[in-house]
């Protein structure tokens, strides 16, 4: 069952669109996440289900209702900008954001939260003494408070350390394991391909992509070898068949021309150089953003 | 309503427990009695440093008579009895004969003579001052200075020559000072209110003599303090809520309520602040006149309905600033937009005199009953001893109350489009098109 979903939906702003005829569905209980190139429309989408900016066009509907004038009720949400009151302490914020949002416990959803991101100690300090992770961490349990049944979270990752992100990445599962359906937009594809159940990519206020990461990477096809050699890219050149490299020092990754036989591939590599690695796999989610987002792009080395 | 009353009691919170709030509580009635504070301690600190004029006396009458008036003042007048402290300047003067070839050449050097503050200044007395009718270009009194109308010494001056031709013309007369005593006696009509019977006893009141307190301190010690309260209280929102705009904190709490809730709340914060300060100035203004032994002219009626018109008027200013501030994008925006928002609380200001000289004359009663004036002139009128048309508050209450919707709802339309516009300057035009097209 769909717990959003979006149709047809068309969002301009002046001249510009910033979304257009867009058809989205979101399951209940799963992590959707949301990529995209900067200013594609990502955040329009996600305004435009928070009821924050109306479709000019089209219907969202949540919980199977159409949007209302009124607030989303259990639907929490951290915008792309974070902001907080920052004379207020941290205790004293999330006390007042659990107000608006009428939490049950709300001392008891504080202190949990407040231990469960390492933030507990810092209860009683003004929110403008803390570092920017921790300003994070604590815009993410205002979100969650109230122990939302959707959670819409704009980029949660960005100026993230790995462990903070860690961190908030186990809370988001556990969320999602208690049922909560999560909505995130990311640039980490490396994350997204990990966490998400569902993936949507919109480019130019288009949806370009949507579906499990599975049925995605099907589309492309097993067009990519891995290889990695004593010799270094210099052992492509020449070879026919190789659409683009893309380099990494040890490793280069090939995209494959439609029809190429990879055993030639192999054959004509070991011919230059001993192989260590030779991998035939499906695109990543990281190649086919850039296959989208960036087709002219110029790579390390085009065969 | 829950939700408004969690951001109305953020708000509140936020305001009331800083210092700034302390502060400014003490601060209003500094400013409000600063000018008045000012002038009763100036009062005592006079300018008693000697004063030094010539007179030019083209009548040839007067110098024996200033001269003696002046020894007169120099030894009775200047010194405090008792205590011989200095109160009043002595005043030393010089009598030159007209220079009748050239007599601006004559003045001219007597000016430069005051401005090296030889001289403090000179008067010059006209040859038919004494009978005007003989040749009325020359019946005149001049007194030239660098300051000559705040000067006190030209109002001395004028007694004794006044005195001196008064005594001159009963002279002239064959008449004594004593028998023409009755014919310069002035009297002065009395300032009085109005008859009133007593609702106890029934009994016929005489009328009491008008006070000053009465008639300008009250209505100008409401009205100010309105102005007050809506400069301390309104104002402060169109930075605020810049900030919560250019901060992102408004798309945070927009995700949990309605712009017209957030708007809401913080009209409401605002008021409850204001509402405080007024309570604790009312309350305390109360106990210090009944310790003064004024209880008897508290106007306790107008108290309430100042609070009714205070609650509209800052619900209304509220809610214009706070428009304002989601429409504005820097400082630069909140400093363009707020003077002309200040507008209905400043021009009430400037025609104050006029409504309190005739509370009930066209000028007053109009604008008092156009609504963005009306808290402010409503409360000067009513609290002047004068009586004003009962449908007059009801009406011009009224009329508030419309236009306070008319404002929430109009601010609610500029709130809903401006607090997450970027970029677009808060001009008239786009102000009408986010109240009129959203």
């Amino acid at each position: 069952m769909e717990i959003i979903e979006l149709r047809q939906v068309t969002k301009t702003f002046g001249p510009v669109t910033a979304v257009r005829n867009l058809d989205l569905k979101v399951p209940a209980g799963t992590i959707y996440g949301f990529i995209g190139p900067n200013g594609s429309g990502k955040t329009t989408t996600i305004r435009m289900i928070m009821n924050i900016f109306f479709p000019d066009e089209g219907s969202i509907h949540v919980r199977g209702k159409e949007h209302e004038s009124s607030r989303l009720e259990r639907v929490g949400y951290l915008p792309e900008d974070r902001g907080l009151y920052k004379k207020m302490k941290v205790y004293d914020v999330l006390k007042f954001i659990g107000d608006l949002k009428n939490t049950g416990n709300i001392k008891s959803e504080i202190e949990y939260w407040l231990k469960k991101l390492d933030l507990f100690d810092r209860a009683d300090k003004k929110v403008e003494t803390l570092s920017k992770g921790m300003t994070q961490k604590l815009q993410f349990i205002a979100t969650v408070i109230d122990r939302p049944e959707i959670i819409i979270l704009d980029e949660p990752f960005s100026g993230l350390d790995p462990v903070n992100a860690e961190i908030l990445k186990e809370a988001l599962l556990e969320l999602q394991k208690n049922g909560a359906t999560v909505i995130f937009s990311t640039h980490d594809m490396n994350m997204a391909e990990k966490m998400c159940d569902y993936i949507f990519m919109i480019h130019k206020g288009t949806k370009v992509l949507d579906g499990t990461l599975n049925s995605i990477q099907d589309k492309y096809g097993n067009d990519t070898v891995r290889l990695q050699t004593e010799s270094g890219i210099d052992v492509l050149t020449g070879i026919k068949g190789i659409e683009k490299v893309n380099d990494f020092g040890q490793i280069q990754e090939l995209r494959l021309s439609q029809g190429t036989d990879t055993q030639g591939i192999l054959a004509e590599v070991m011919k230059k150089s001993r192989i260590l690695k030779f991998e035939v796999t499906r695109p990543s989610l990281n190649d086919i953003f850039i296959r989208i987002a960036a087709p002219d792009r110029k790579e390390e080395y085009h065969a | 309503m829950h939700k408004i009353f969690v951001i109305a009691l953020r708000e509140y919170k936020a305001a009331v427990k800083t210092k700034s709030f302390i502060i400014s509580l003490i601060l209003l009635p500094v400013l409000m009695g600063g000018s008045l504070a000012v002038s009763i301690i100036t009062e005592d600190n006079v300018d008693t440093d000697d004063k030094k004029y010539v007179i030019i006396d083209h009548s040839g009458l007067f110098s024996e008579a200033i001269q003696q008036s002046v020894i007169q003042h120099n030894e009775s007048e200047i010194f405090k009895k008792g205590t011989q402290e200095k109160i009043k300047p002595a005043y030393f003067v010089e009598f030159v004969n007209p220079d009748k070839s050239d007599s601006f050449k004559q003045k001219l050097e007597l000016s430069e003579r005051v401005k090296s503050k030889e001289l403090n200044g000179f008067f010059e007395i006209g040859s038919s001052v004494l009978h005007p009718d003989n040749d009325p270009g020359n019946a005149f009194v001049r007194y030239y200075s660098e300051s000559g109308f705040l000067d006190e010494s030209r109002n001395w001056f004028a007694n004794p020559i006044n005195n001196h031709m008064r005594k001159l013309r009963l002279e002239e007369m064959h008449l004594s000072a004593d028998s023409t005593k009755d014919l310069f006696n002035w009297t002065n009509i009395e300032d009085l209110g109005l008859l009133k019977v007593d609702e106890a006893s029934g009994n016929i009141q005489d009328a009491e003599k008008s006070n000053p307190i009465q008639s300008l301190l009250i209505p100008y010690i409401l009205v100010m303090l309105m102005f007050m309260l809506g400069i301390m209280g309104s104002t402060p929102l169109i930075t605020a809520v810049m900030e919560e705009k250019m901060e992102k904190i408004a798309e945070v709490l927009l995700a949990t309520v309605t712009p017209a809730q957030f708007m809401a709340g913080k009209v409401l914060g605002s008021t409850c602040v204001s509402l405080t300060t007024a309570t604790i100035y009312i309350a305390a203004g109360i106990i210090t006149a009944s310790q003064l032994g004024y209880a008897n002219m508290i106007p306790y009626n107008l108290v309430v309905w100042f609070f009714i018109y205070l609650i509209f008027f800052l619900i209304m200013m509220g809610s214009l600033f706070t428009a304002l501030g989601a429409a504005c994008n820097d400082n630069k925006d909140a400093q363009n937009v707020s003077f002309p928002a200040m507008m209905p609380m400043i021009l009430p200001l400037l025609v104050l005199m006029p409504v309190l000289k005739n509370p009930i004359g066209g000028l007053a009663t109009w604008l008092s009953l156009f609504p963005p004036f009306t808290p402010m002139l409503m409360i000067t009128r009513m609290a002047t001893p004068v009586s004003i048309p009962v449908w007059q508050p009801i009406a011009g209450l009224l009329g508030v109350f419309l236009f306070t919707l008319f404002a929430v709802w109009a601010g609610s339309r500029i709130f809903r489009t401006g607090i997450l516009m970027q970029g677009q300057k808060p001009t008239m035009s786009n102000l009408f098109k986010y109240v009129f097209r959203g």
